[in-house]
């Protein structure tokens, strides 16, 4: 590979920063699920580029990777269900009228 | 092997689409467009996995996470107060969220220019709006789908962002340059040359079956219980024999009646 290991690296870290960002300055539910989304698609690129570049023989890391995609899955479907159900009691998807869910 | 210039410009394509989409995700105004923006930062991404030759892994990305998730994402943002962003688009944005945002009309520059034109053409976001005329109609179209949406809700608190925009700007700013920079002064790490077998879907199986068979079936009953507790969560509760549980969970009530409808509405049975 010509490009380094460090370029696929960086492309990661710039990724985890905008999710990062997303998460927490967003209002809405789904659009912090997006953030998640973009957080876990940082983690899976990194995983890929380490497996590539240290252990291409072990092709555990792809296992990782498809765990994680998994959980992504499970955990998208059952918290879009939770917005729904929220949706129907409060008529709001914003995070800040669910803040006695925290106690 | 490709060649390495090759390989160089399919990095910089799949990353640049990668970033600009995840960017475009958390800086714009439309949640529709946030959607579609993440719908690119996943292809980018998945660019990125087949040139780091994980051909099923960019696969499954494509299909998981556009054909699965996004799915979703869109469904969801239909019950958002303003999926078009038309009421966001003429508050205080930053200069980026304003570029990712060009062509959202704001709605009560919308209505002035309606009525008005030549007032409301002095005001500034109308003067983008004549500025960037040629993006403006998906926009106005989205507008008017919002307003329709909007009905009678409460147009209290529209914001889509949280107070700690700026915040949480910095915040990310500064866990960005940190990791960037951790990255970038590390020396190197020990790089094997090897090339990985091209059918890396068959040793991936032969994985799966064999050293990773606990996490696999674990992560299919994991699947299994999320659906079951989604559908339990999702779907509509009505059990009019138990009194306690109709304060806990929401009754499903009929639908508000949609404005200006033109069709004649559904009879249903013994309800004539």
């Amino acid at each position: 590979m010509i490009v380094p290991l460090t370029a696929f690296l960086v492309v990661a870290a710039i990724l985890f920063a905008i999710g990062f960002y997303a998460v927490i300055a967003q209002r809405s539910a789904v659009m912090m699920l997006m953030g998640i989304e973009v957080l876990l698609n940082a983690v899976g690129l990194n995983i890929i580029a380490f497996w590539r570049f240290t252990a291409p023989a072990d092709y555990s890391a792809q296992i990782f990777a498809i765990l994680i995609v998994t959980i992504g899955a499970v955990e998208m479907a059952v918290g879009l269900a939770l917005m729904m159900l929220l949706y129907r009691q409060r008529k709001s998807v914003q995070i800040d009228s669910f803040t006695e869910l925290q106690r | 092997m490709m060649p390495a210039v090759l390989q160089i410009i399919a990095f910089v394509v799949f990353a640049f689409i990668a970033i600009a989409g995840a960017l475009g995700m958390a800086t714009t105004m439309s949640m529709f467009r946030s959607g579609i923006f993440l719908m690119a930062s996943f292809l980018g991404v998945a660019g990125l996995f087949i040139l780091l030759s994980a051909d099923l892994l960019g696969l499954l990305q494509i299909m998981m996470y556009i054909g699965g998730m996004l799915v979703m994402i869109l469904f969801m943002v239909l019950f958002m107060h303003d999926p078009g962003g038309a009421m966001m688009a003429g508050m205080d944005m930053a200069p980026i969220e304003r570029w990712f945002s060009l062509g959202l009309v704001p709605r009560a520059a919308k209505h002035e220019e309606r009525e008005h034109p030549a007032h409301a053409a002095q005001e500034d976001h109308a003067a983008r709006h004549e500025q960037h005329g040629a993006g403006s109609d998906k926009g106005e179209d989205e507008g008017k789908r919002a307003e329709m949406q909007m009905g009678g809700m409460d147009m209290s608190d529209m914001s889509m962002v949280t107070p700690v925009r700026p915040l949480a700007a910095w915040l990310a700013v500064a866990v960005g340059l940190v990791l960037v920079g951790m990255l970038v002064l590390r020396p190197a790490w020990r790089v094997v040359g090897g090339v990985p077998d091209p059918d890396s879907a068959r040793r991936i199986g032969h994985l799966l079956m064999e050293k990773y068979m606990v996490a696999f079936e674990g992560a299919g009953v994991l699947i299994l219980i999320g659906i079951f507790g989604a559908v339990l969560l999702a779907r509509p509760s009505h059990y009019p024999d138990d009194p306690s549980r109709a304060a806990r969970v929401a009754v499903d009530k009929p639908p508000e009646p949609i404005a200006d409808d033109r069709l004649t509405p559904l009879r249903r049975e013994g309800n004539p």
